[in-house]
This record gives C-alpha cells, sequence and structure tokens, in this order.
C-alpha cells in the first residue's frame, strides 16, 4: 500500500516538511515566530557535468519542481 | 565586503618591518616618520576588525555549540536502528561512492575548509574513486581545481547563521534524486573535538540494500517501501548533524583565528609605537643640533 504522498511525488523528506510547515503555521503568534526561523532555507545549488558547473538555481523551486515531476510519471 | 578590504591591508602590514626598520637611518626621516604613522593607525585599524570578529564569533559560537549538541543526538538516535540492525557498508561488486562535503561559504577561519580538502584529496591520491557533493563555497573553490570532474553537486548560500533541518532535508532530497544510484554514501564533516582541534571525520549514510541486508534487520518488522523513507529520513539527519557540527566548529575557529590575528596586531602595535617615538625624537634631536650650531656661527660673526 503506498501512500497518498507518495502518489503524489512526494519525498519522504519533502512530506515532512510539508507537514512540518503546516504544523508550524498552526502554532499561536508568538511561538510561531521562533519556529519559523528554523524553516528558512535560502541555499541554491548547482549540477555539474563534465567538471563544469550549471547555472546556480533556488533549492526549494527546484525540489517543488521535481515533485511536479515525479507526481506526472 | 569586510573581509576583502582588510586582506591586503594585512599583507602590507606583515611586509612592512623590514622596510621600515631601514627607515631611520635615511636622509627623509620625516617622510618615514609620516609613514610610521599612517601604518600604525592602519594596524590599529585591523585590530579593531578583527577584534569586532572575534567578538562576533564568540557570541555566535554559543549558539552553535547548542545547537551542535541537539543536532548530534537527532544523528546518534536515528543511526541506533542501524546499530541495532547491524548495518554496515554494502559489499558490491561495482562500488560507486558518493561523499557530501560540508563546508561553508565563509572563509576567515583558520584551516578548516583546507583539512577537509586535504582529506579528500588524500582519498584520491590513494586511488579512491568516488564522486563528490560539495555544500559550501569554499570547498568548491578549493576542489573544483583537482576534482572538478567528480563533483555531481555543489550548494550555496549555507553557513550565513545556523543550519535548519529545511536545508538538511532539502539537499538529501536532491542527492537522492541524483540520476546515479550509490551503494555507499558518506558524509565529510568536521568534528569538534575541542575549542581549538577539529577533525575531519565521516559518517555513513545507508543505503536501501545495505539496509535491506543488515544481519539483524528481523529484528525489526517493516514495510518494504518504508526503508526507503528511513533512508532519506537518516540522510537528513546525518546532514543535519554534519551541518550543524560543522558551523560550530567553523565559529569557534574563525574565534580562535581572529584572538590570534587580534593579538598579532597588538605585538606589531607596540612595536610601532616604539619605532615611532624613537624616530620622533631623532628628528627632534636633529633639529636641536641644526639650531644650535646655526646660533654658534651667528654668533661668532
Amino acid at each position: 500500500m503506498t501512500a497518498a504522498w507518495k502518489a503524489a511525488g512526494l519525498t519522504y523528506n519533502r512530506f515532512l516538511a510539508v507537514s512540518a510547515r503546516a504544523i508550524r503555521r498552526s502554532l499561536k503568534e508568538d511561538k510561531r515566530i521562533v519556529a519559523e526561523r528554523r524553516a528558512t532555507s535560502e541555499l541554491r545549488f548547482a549540477s555539474w557535468k563534465n567538471g563544469k558547473a550549471g547555472e546556480p538555481r533556488d533549492l526549494n523551486a527546484a525540489n517543488a519542481a521535481a515533485t511536479a515531476e515525479n507526481a506526472s510519471s | 565586503m569586510l573581509s576583502r578590504a582588510a586582506r591586503p591591508a594585512l599583507r602590507a602590514a606583515v611586509a612592512a618591518p623590514s622596510r621600515a626598520a631601514a627607515g631611520p637611518n635615511t636622509a627623509a626621516t620625516y617622510a618615514t616618520l609620516r609613514e610610521i604613522e599612517t601604518r600604525l593607525k592602519s594596524i590599529r585599524n585591523i585590530e579593531k576588525i578583527t577584534n569586532t570578529m572575534k567578538i562576533v564569533a564568540s557570541t555566535k559560537l554559543t549558539r552553535a555549540t547548542r545547537s551542535m549538541n541537539d543536532s548530534r543526538k537527532y544523528g546518534q538516535t536515528s543511526n541506533e536502528v542501524f546499530e541495532a540492525a547491524e548495518t554496515t557498508a554494502a559489499e558490491a561488486d561495482e562500488k560507486k561512492s558518493l561523499v557530501i562535503v560540508c563546508s561553508s561559504d565563509k572563509g576567515l577561519c583558520g584551516g578548516i575548509h583546507s583539512g577537509m580538502s586535504r582529506t579528500i584529496r588524500r582519498l584520491f591520491a590513494e586511488g579512491e574513486n568516488f564522486d563528490l557533493v560539495l555544500i559550501g563555497e569554499k570547498s568548491k573553490a578549493q576542489l573544483q581545481r583537482t576534482n572538478a570532474k567528480n563533483i555531481q553537486l555543489s550548494f550555496a548560500g549555507i553557513g550565513k547563521d545556523i543550519p535548519t533541518f529545511a536545508d538538511a532535508q532539502a539537499i538529501a532530497d536532491q542527492i537522492v534524486n541524483l540520476p546515479t544510484e550509490y551503494t555507499d554514501v558518506k558524509i565529510l564533516y568536521n568534528k569538534f573535538i575541542n575549542a581549538t582541534s577539529y577533525e575531519p571525520t565521516f559518517i555513513e549514510a545507508f543505503s536501501e540494500e545495505a539496509i535491506s541486508q543488515s544481519p539483524n534487520i528481523s529484528a525489526f518488522e517493516v514495510e518494504d517501501d518504508a526503508l526507503g523513507n528511513l533512508r532519506e529520513y537518516s540522510l537528513a539527519n546525518s546532514l543535519y548533524w554534519a551541518l550543524a557540527e560543522g558551523h560550530a566548529c567553523e565559529q569557534s575557529a574563525r574565534r580562535n583565528a581572529m584572538d590570534n590575528a587580534s593579538k598579532n596586531a597588538g605585538e606589531m602595535i607596540g612595536k610601532y609605537q616604539i619605532l615611532y617615538n624613537r624616530t620622533r625624537q631623532a628628528v627632534i634631536t636633529g633639529e636641536l643640533v641644526e639650531i644650535i650650531t646655526g646660533a654658534t656661527a651667528s654668533a661668532d660673526m
């Protein structure tokens, strides 16, 4: 049996991140601000081919795109 | 911005003593006096900068060590499963290894980034072959010169603040999505031994086969597809651990480096102050001699 999130193309980490975000957002105002700071991630990444760096891309956007791709396949 | 500006000045200050020492004996004493003064001023400024950076690093260090201790618990707890299952790296015929190097974007913190690059280079020199995932600009800059062919992914933007679990998850996701299947994944990070010593260390992150083939896995009752999830999650956990510990090491190393820099600058200031006073005295004496000689010469007339 596959879970619904697996069928939607999410990886387990992605699934955890989404659920963690939902929980953070449902916190009370003062606690939420502290918690949301732990959720920020401003990473950029580049994939390399044969010793050449590709275009640097935003990591979160790329992960979202990968999710969409996995879902359709 | 600050570091860029400070570096040439530092270099100039280091090169200075030999030039300035020859100064007082030359004819143009006035010029050297001014030179010494400007140099003194610039060293003072550098000392101020390094001192401030040290203080900033100290305050960041306390937060970083706290997050390191927390994350260590995360990592160790997640490894408990593998210890109980006695998991070892899979013995495959064709090994395809991946090494994740956890450094950061910022420099001015002694040799902690180059320590890791050296470990990687040594492994390559010993004939091992593996692919690289680099986290942080510093390791990228150092390793792209020698091992550009092996780099698969590089991440930037880490090290501004304490690494978050969201960072680790996003990185782990991207690594899991790599097209090649790796038989074993290792994470290289700086192990925090004490405030002055760090050691590049590996954490194993196991592949799915390795987990399912481990001798004691029957102790756990799992559904088949749960193992993949466990693998992804434990990779994120280990990454988070490595990132947080690396961050703590970096801050501590930066604090030490800046402490040393301030100390050196203080020493240099002392030396230049003495030199400055002595030269000033020589100039005054010279002037006095001139005046007296002039006075006696005109009195005789």
